[in-house]
């Protein structure tokens, strides 16, 4: 594995530190609603119930609440990988959506993570888009860079964009334009079975320090236990894959560019680094060299280690805030014996901060969605219904109901939402979320480029995959997939 | 059928052939007008998009750039794809996946054909159990054979752990190495019973009375089934063979499925390679290029099967 230089430690902390202060404030802005510079689980707790929000009454000035109008709207909604919870708080929304707004003709539609790119790709080629859109975070950048949706910031629906998060107005911002608004924002942390590490002689109350720590950790709970330790993912076209390689990744001091500095500029392909292959040698040690991660990591999805976590057949993983909510709807469901194991397993979860690399680099994806209106000339009808649109994003990105839909998945995208009363009420039944919450700071967002998409879910799961596979040592499959980033931002074929 | 009389003939022979093609498509215009839904709702849904995708095969189509800005680049894209290492890898998988798939599915589906012909007592209640793979959803069974499958959970790795036939789960999808014939084996399973089916057709043609002659003759079972019931079979055995290899040839489901044409590609077949191509990578014209070549390998295996259509006619005497 490489050496990691004082040099090359200092400057890596230097543009850590500066990443961090970058997304923990908003330069030239006004103040945020919320302290940024000040973000702890104890902050988070001191401002949570303070504010009190009028949703309808803040919503009626921008689309007057007895407005007659008709409205297509796509959603990336819950899936079978989602807590009941969240469900229920969907539903929530619209039927108050249709009571706030009833003259609105609201045809929504829900699609899976994995299916909405595909869908909405092709129906704007031809020309059949809803006329709103709730896209995840990586996919916000293609469409505008095509011209497919209409300049929209915060304070076209009532906020302001400093009630956002910087990190996350980068991503729906596009040669200088604003063309969406974020509704949720989450960083994901780190969980573990405090049972199994203790079984396994490790101290049960100690997440792994760095990621070398957890290649040991992994060995050491497969080789006492005969399970799995570490529950990577690496199947291709699935969010699951990047969103826990690229921490990793970055932890090293590696990216696909210079996502990870400051002020990226996306020009230089960093995938093939030392610090890049450092990280994907650390895959290849668990999966290969180990054997110590689950071998149907290369078709597992996230949701696939759900269960064998819960089944006690999995040492730690990096776990999305809603995996705790997740954990207890499937312990619910289980019957027996199986489900006092489950109950064992959910007293013995334990939730960290992910570990740093070799020098002491913490990061994280920085996730969640945006929601976008489109340009009529795409729309099905080639009309769009703009006051119609701004209401139904006014009352997504309000204080109320960025907080309601993002209650056990996510964190709300308008900051206000941890002023509220539902935010106190989250932290004192959610387990964990202080946790999660505070891995925030560290969050990275995925390059805002329109090639992101393809370079997320498939070259990088491909990079894996060659060299977990064998296919290719690491060095070639870091190399060919640099190569695949080059000619795809060459514009070649 | 038109009966054309000996004057008829005779002006059919002095007019030009021109005169005599459109004369045939006048006396024929009733015909015409019967076939003309069929044929203007194929030119929109089958004929246009045959167009588009030639059309958009010659074009670059860049992440960042809407369809109709697309940049020509004549057969850039034909030369990419026949250069790309993963194009062969492709072909290849596609080729072992489209053979071994026909293959052993006409083979299991003529045996269980045969062995259900037979009169035996439960053979009604056997025939509708080995048809339940073909009637199943395949994306159903996808997510059951994923499971079967699953490298650490699976229900063959844990039977095989439990017999002490096996001191870890065997790796069925995670390697490059067994993957596809592991996905093959699934194909199978879901394809033997179309393949029964149309055999067992296929038997129900045979004459018995030849049979019995046979039989009265000296024949042994073997003889009987070789020299009478096997030619009688030639021509619905091509039939299933050719739509088989079709089908076989435009798979998605399964591979998709079970490992998204992963790991390292090791099960990417043409359908799986066009479609992340075109819908994962948006590269539409050189998914349009490999559609393309798709095409025109498909519409020879079309020429085949209509060949073998038109050999049953001529044998069965109706054209």
């Amino acid at each position: 594995m490489r050496r990691i230089t004082v040099g090359g430690a200092v400057l890596r902390g230097a543009v850590s530190t500066a990443l961090t202060i970058s997304l923990m404030s908003a330069p030239a802005l006004a103040a945020p609603p919320v302290d940024l510079s000040k973000w702890s689980p104890e902050y988070v707790r001191s401002i949570a119930g303070t504010q009190d929000f009028d949703t309808a009454g803040d919503c009626a000035k921008v689309t007057p609440l007895d407005y007659k109008g008709r409205l297509t709207f796509w959603y990336q909604g819950v899936f079978e990988g989602d807590p009941d919870l969240l469900r229920q708080y969907y539903k929530d929304f619209f039927e108050t959506f249709r009571k706030t707004y009833p003259n609105i003709q609201l045809e929504e539609e829900a699609l899976t993570y994995n299916d909405l790119l595909d869908k909405f790709r092709t129906a704007l080629l031809g020309n059949a888009a809803p006329m709103a859109v709730r896209l995840q975070i990586l996919g916000g950048t293609e469409f505008a860079s095509k011209g497919y949706l209409q300049p929209l910031k915060p304070e076209d629906v009532g906020y302001s964009t400093e009630d956002f998060w910087p990190g996350a107005m980068k991503a729906v911002t596009w040669d200088g334009v604003t063309y969406g608004i974020p509704t949720n924002n989450e960083t994901m942390a780190f969980i573990w079975n405090a049972d199994i590490f203790k079984r396994a002689g490790l101290d049960p109350d100690k997440a792994p320090a760095t990621w070398d720590d957890v290649v040991k950790y992994s060995k050491q709970i497969h080789d006492k236990l005969g399970i799995a330790g570490y529950g990577l993912v690496a199947r291709k076209n699935a969010g699951n894959t990047p969103y826990r390689f690229m921490p990793q990744l970055w932890a090293y001091g590696g990216g696909v560019f210079d996502e990870a500095a400051a002020n990226p500029t996306y020009k230089d392909i960093e995938l093939n680094s030392p610090q890049s292959k450092a990280a994907l040698q650390a895959s290849y040690d668990m999966y290969v060299r180990d054997k110590s991660v689950p071998v149907s990591a290369l078709t597992n999805q996230q949701a696939d280690n759900q269960p064998l976590f819960l089944a006690g057949q999995l040492g730690m993983m990096i776990s999305h805030p809603s995996d705790y909510n997740v954990m207890l709807d499937l312990q619910k469901k289980a019957t027996g014996t199986d489900k006092d194991k489950a109950q064992t397993v959910i007293d013995n979860m334990r939730y960290g901060l992910i570990p740093t690399g070799p020098d002491g680099k913490r990061a994280v994806v920085f996730g969640g969605s945006n929601i976008h209106i489109l340009k009529p000339e795409y729309v099905e009808g080639g009309k769009v219904d703009e006051p119609a649109a701004k209401a139904i994003i006014c009352m997504w990105t309000s204080p109320e109901w960025s907080l309601k839909m993002a209650y056990a998945g996510s964190n709300p995208g308008n900051l206000n939402g941890f002023k509220t009363k539902w935010m106190k009420e989250r932290l004192d039944s959610i387990k964990f979320l202080d946790v999660t919450t505070s891995m925030l700071p560290y969050g990275i967002p995925f390059p805002a480029l329109p090639q992101s998409p393809e370079i997320m879910n498939i070259i990088v799961p491909d990079m894996m995959q060659n060299a977990l596979t064998g296919a290719m040592t690491v060095d070639q499959a870091a190399d060919d997939a640099a190569k695949k980033v080059k000619d795809l931002m060459g514009g070649g074929l | 059928m038109t009966i054309a009389t000996g004057k008829a003939e005779a002006r059919r022979r002095l007019q030009p052939a021109g005169s005599s093609l459109l004369r045939k498509i006048w006396e024929h215009r009733a015909d015409y007008a019967y076939v003309l839904p069929a044929i203007a709702v194929m030119l929109i849904v089958i004929a246009y998009p045959i167009y588009y995708t030639i059309e958009l095969s010659f074009f670059n189509t860049p992440p960042g750039l809407q369809l109709r800005d697309k940049i020509f680049v004549g057969f850039n894209n034909y030369t990419a794809i026949l250069t790309s290492g993963v194009f062969w890898q492709v072909t290849f998988n596609t080729l072992i996946w489209t053979i071994a798939s026909t293959f052993f599915s006409f083979v299991l589906g003529f045996g269980a054909a045969l062995a259900l012909h037979r009169d035996f007592i439960g053979r009604g209640i056997l025939r509708a159990i080995l048809i339940i793979p073909w009637v199943i959803s395949a994306v159903a069974a996808s997510y059951i054979w994923k499971w079967i499958y699953h490298s650490d959970f699976g229900i063959i790795g844990a039977v095989l752990v439990e017999l002490g036939w096996a001191s870890r789960p065997p790796n069925f999808i995670d390697s490059v190495s067994t993957v596809l014939p592991s996905l093959i084996v699934v194909n199978i399973w879901r394809e033997f019973p179309f393949a029964m089916i149309m055999m067992t057709a296929g038997l129900q043609t045979v004459p018995e009375q030849l049979l019995r002659a046979a039989k009265v003759d000296g024949a042994s079972a073997w003889q009987r089934f070789w020299h009478v019931t096997f030619p009688h079979l030639r021509n619905v055995s091509t039939v299933t063979i050719l739509l088989l290899a079709v089908a076989n040839f435009n798979s998605f489901i399964i591979p998709w499925i079970m490992t998204g044409g992963g790991p390292s590609n090791a099960s990417h077949i043409w359908i799986t390679h066009i479609y992340e191509l075109a819908f994962g990578r948006q590269r539409w014209g050189v998914a349009s290029a490999y559609s393309v070549l798709l095409f025109i390998i498909l519409m020879t295996l079309g020429y085949f099967y209509v060949r073998a259509l038109s050999g049953n006619e001529r044998k069965d005497g109706s054209a």
